[in-house]
């Protein structure tokens, strides 16, 4: 067992160590010295966690949108453990009890004909196994043109060679540079700041799926290989597309031979209300990709789910799909997210996750009200997003120099919320498994935390 | 175990709701695959029909301590039933003693771990973090990578343009990422520039890369990534002047040498890691598989400082995120694993046993013609099957000489996946010898039979 050191000369000295030796995620390991190290958890039950000096956090994010069962959940452990005790790992190919289990529920689950899946290690290698499996299909039917890949700005879809490219903007990848050949970027029905300037839901919708079409067009439809889209982006702060979006979208694919790849990472399992967000719409994608939330992080594990017209056009021996990954199928994992599905039906959590998720974008909508800094509330179920803006009505976003973001991040920590804010605005994904009581808890650090940040930028 | 009717209702499902990987459900049903596994011990794994089989491929290469560690269980138990996840801009205490453990085993001044999920994203961060680091020194026009023929180094976005494999072609993916530059692989016994011993064929593979540099504007070449030993071609041992040269060859002109440690490391090649044979440091090794013996999934980018301190100072970070970077549990399993190697000694072992193994493959040469070449380094070996040993020559298609091995071994009792006419052998490094006869037996019969069967004399 890995012990929890207690000694405060012994915390500094694992906390040096971190520095010294560990790559950490959107920091640099001199600040962070400087800001006394990073912060270790030891704990975690629910919605909360402890750090190694026994202070408790509410974590606000849910890990990175992924911890939907919440923390604490020791059956998965014990699914898990029963499972390395008796088959550690095989790899795929020949195959183990619990990932065809797993198969079979996520056959059960997925909307539609989705039904064969690709099992694997996270989000990023499911969509590049997506990205794969799309290209090849036009391939193999000897529509040897289509490459492209159309993705939208403001999204996000993995961090490896090929999907980093996808979504995003601004000079976030400029240090990887090439970009993958093929990238063509639609624009993210954001309401808010509609790129057509669309008064309502339904216009945005409407132009930024005709949008889509255009680019089609202009770019040559059979040079496009698939169109992939998070139902509801969590990176552009959870902005739901208008009722007409998604349907056309789905026409536009098949009108012109280009698969439709839903990113269901973060909004699967029962993030936004439904099992699956495409369920709010009724839309069945060519390809769906799952993570986070299938096994709520206590494992890593991913997978991508075709539906048998794309899959069937790669069976018998001559067809096969060439990708292996070392841990894809894992068993463990798997046997995780079995126990984890399981929590997540026998307590109803995707229907808390639509009833407390309207709960707190109502109690957002009222912070609203006393908060001038907040220009726009918006989200499904529980994957929830706040714009903050410099001004209402210019909808001046913040900039860095600001020190927005700075500010509000301490404030978040001094009212012990694990909650992360950029200069755009702040997402909120808590466990699905959150009550209220626990809603108005992290209510009230929001709204003190932005009395302060409005107060020490004079936001009236 | 489960029962029959269970087992097969289950094999059905895998045909219907499974892709897996390397295998077609079609092809899947006829021949009434797949295997379901459902337990192991040591080197042995048992089927839901109840049959033994001894692993010879070690999973993939990867379970260096073995099947049936319970130990691995209960700390991955212990430790996610206290703190099961947790993102990596905070961290977890398995985390950091992964990290810090890694940086006192790998050799030199690598001492920084970017903790990832898997062999891809490891060497997927190592490109990024070798692209970034030339752009953070204002070498803006560094963007391409040198890898060489015949190697893998994964399988999503950017590192399945790497190396070569010509039993899976890339068609399907293209187009390929731009910046791709392939040198030779220092294979002495198929020179590809007609060195005859392992010292030319290294020299003159050596050279052709520094050509190569030279010939694509050395300011523009980024990184050059290497397997120790490469595997897919048959674990050819390079000649001792090879990694030396490459790692003069990139001092040279500025490049990042990134040596993929990810079959090679934690004890394969019966040292910690493959590189320590030539006493070469990299700048960036990639981890992966023996990490953890595949208990879970996790890799690592293991950086040295020099490269690392490019990304100190509060605006300088990379960006760059996998949700499950430094997983706990799997850190946790991964610490655990590292205790088991440690404690048994088993690089001794994959240097002891392996030599054993590698006399015992030899004298199966003695006496099999069909045998061209048996090489390699301690448990990471191959046999090089001919149609003739003074030409080289492989065998026609219609011979299907690896389906038919396939079939032998499996009749056989032995897991023993071959892809080609060359025969990879990675099991775990706990292996005994009485376990490598048993193994040698079989193919010493395997091999008897294929020859009478393609007529080999
Ligand atoms: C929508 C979406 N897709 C893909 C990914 C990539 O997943 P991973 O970090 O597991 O590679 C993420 C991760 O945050 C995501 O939010
Ligand atoms: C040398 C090498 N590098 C990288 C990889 C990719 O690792 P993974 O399958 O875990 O993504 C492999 C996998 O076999 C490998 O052998």
């Amino acid at each position: 067992m890995v012990e929890v050191p207690k000694l405060a000369k012994d915390i500094s000295e694992l906390r040096y160590s971190a520095l010294n030796h560990l790559w950490m995620h959107n920091r640099d390991w001199v600040k962070t010295g400087e800001d006394g190290g990073p912060d270790i958890v030891v704990d975690g039950n629910g919605i909360e966690v402890t750090d190694i000096e026994g202070k408790t956090w509410v974590d606000v994010n849910g890990g990175y949108s992924s911890v939907n069962s919440g923390y604490g959940r020791t059956e998965i452990a014990n699914a898990a453990r029963a499972q390395m005790e008796q088959m550690q790992y095989f790899p795929q190919g020949t195959t183990t009890a619990p990932l065809i289990k797993l198969a079979e529920k996520i056959a059960s689950l997925s909307p539609g004909d989705l039904q064969r899946s690709w099992p694997v290690s996270g989000g990023s290698e499911a969509n590049e196994t997506a990205l794969k499996i799309a290209k090849s299909y036009h391939k193999r039917l000897g529509d040897n043109g289509r490459y492209k890949i159309i993705s939208r700005r403001g999204s996000y879809h993995g961090a490896t060679g090929g999907v980093m490219w996808l979504g995003g903007g601004g000079s976030s990848r400029s240090d990887y540079e090439p970009a993958v050949p093929g990238m063509i970027y639609a624009p993210q029905p954001n309401q808010y700041r509609c790129e057509f300037n669309g008064r309502t839901d339904e216009e945005c919708a409407i132009r930024c799926a005709e949008a889509v079409e255009n680019l089609i067009l202009f770019h040559g439809p059979d040079t496009v290989a698939a169109f992939i889209a998070e139902p509801v982006s969590a990176s552009s702060l959870a902005a739901v597309p208008g009722d007409p979006y998604w349907p056309m979208v789905r026409d536009i694919c098949d009108k012109y031979g280009i698969l439709l790849i839903a990113d269901e990472v973060i909004t699967g399992f029962g993030r936004t209300g439904k099992m699956f967000a495409l369920e709010h719409w009724e839309i069945v994608p060519d390809i769906m990709t799952v993570a986070k939330g299938i096994t709520s992080s206590y494992l890593p594990l991913a997978a991508t789910v075709s539906t048998s017209r794309i899959s069937d056009v790669f069976a018998g021996e001559q067809n096969l799909f060439r990708q292996a990954l070392t841990f894809g199928g894992h068993p463990v994992c798997a046997a995780s997210a079995l126990a984890n599905i399981e929590i997540i039906e026998s307590e109803n959590l995707v229907n808390n996750s639509a009833r407390t998720g309207l709960y707190l974008l109502n109690k957002l909508k009222e912070l609203q009200e006393n908060h001038p800094i907040v220009g726009d509330v918006r989200g499904l179920g529980l994957l929830l997003g706040l714009e903050l803006v410099k001004n209402r009505d210019t909808k001046e976003s913040f900039t860095p120099k600001s020190g927005m973001s700075k500010i509000l991040n301490k404030e978040f920590r001094a009212n012990g919320l694990i909650l992360f804010a950029t200069d755009k605005g702040v997402s909120l994904s808590p466990p699905l498994c959150i009550k209220r009581s626990e809603v108005d808890f992290i209510i009230d650090g929001i709204h003190k935390s932005l009395s302060t940040v409005e107060k020490e930028l004079s936001i009236l | 175990m489960v029962l029959t009717d269970e087992g097969e209702q289950l094999r059905r499902k895998s045909l219907e709701f499974l892709w897996m990987q390397n295998r077609d459900w079609v092809s899947m049903a006829e021949e009434g695959d797949p295997l379901i596994i459902e337990g192991g011990k040591g080197l042995r794994v048992t089927d839901s029909q109840g049959n033994s089989w001894i692993d010879v491929n070690g999973g993939y290469n990867s379970v260096n301590v073995g099947y049936g560690r319970t130990e691995i269980a209960s700390a991955a138990y212990d430790q996610m039933v206290r703190m099961p996840y947790f993102p990596q801009g905070t961290t977890t205490v398995p985390a950091i003693q992964l990290g810090k453990k890694l940086a006192e085993i790998t050799p030199g001044d690598l001492s920084r771990s970017f903790p990832v999920s898997g062999g891809s994203e490891a060497n997927e961060t190592a490109l990024k973090i070798a692209r970034a680091y030339h752009r953070r020194r204002n070498d803006d026009k560094r963007y391409k990578v040198v890898s060489r023929k015949g190697s893998y180094h994964g399988t999503t976005g950017g590192v399945l343009w790497l190396g070569s494999n010509p039993a899976a072609p890339r068609g399907d993916f293209e187009p390929e990422y731009p910046g791709m530059l392939y040198g030779p692989q220092p294979n002495s016994y198929r020179c590809e520039l007609g060195g005859t011993t392992p010292s030319e064929c290294a020299y003159r593979c050596a050279k052709s890369i520094e050509e190569l540099i030279l010939n694509n504007d050395p300011d523009t070449v980024a990184a050059l990534i290497a397997e120790p030993i490469a595997t897919p071609l048959g674990s050819p041992v390079p000649g001792e002047e090879y990694w030396p040269m490459l790692r003069d060859i990139c001092d040279r002109y500025g490049i990042v040498l990134i040596a993929d440690e990810v079959i090679c490391g934690f004890g394969r090649t019966g040292k910690m890691f493959a590189s320590e044979h030539w006493g070469v440091v990299p700048d960036i090794m990639t981890v992966a598989k023996g990490i953890i013996s595949s208990y879970l999934p996790l890799a690592a980018t293991v950086v040295s400082e020099r490269i690392a301190s490019q990304f100190a100072g509060e605006e300088n970070y990379l960006r760059h995120v996998f949700t499950s970077s430094g997983h706990p549990v799997s850190a946790a399993a991964a610490l655990k694993n590292i205790e088991i190697i440690e404690k048994e000694n088993l690089v001794d072992n994959a240097a002891t046993v392996g030599e054993y193994f590698k006399n015992q493959l030899m004298g199966l040469k003695e006496n099999h013609k069909i045998i061209g070449d048996v090489r390699g380094l301690g448990l990471l070996l191959s046999v090089e099957l001919v149609s003739d040993r003074r030409t080289k020559i492989g065998f026609p298609k219609e011979l299907r000489v690896a389906e038919r091995l396939n079939q032998k071994f499996r009749e056989n009792g032995l897991i023993f996946r071959v892809g080609s006419e060359i025969l990879n052998i990675g099991p775990p490094l706990c292996i005994t010898t009485s376990e490598v006869d048993e193994i040698v037996s079989v193919l010493d019969k395997s091999l008897g039979e294929l020859s009478t069967e393609v007529d080999i004399k």
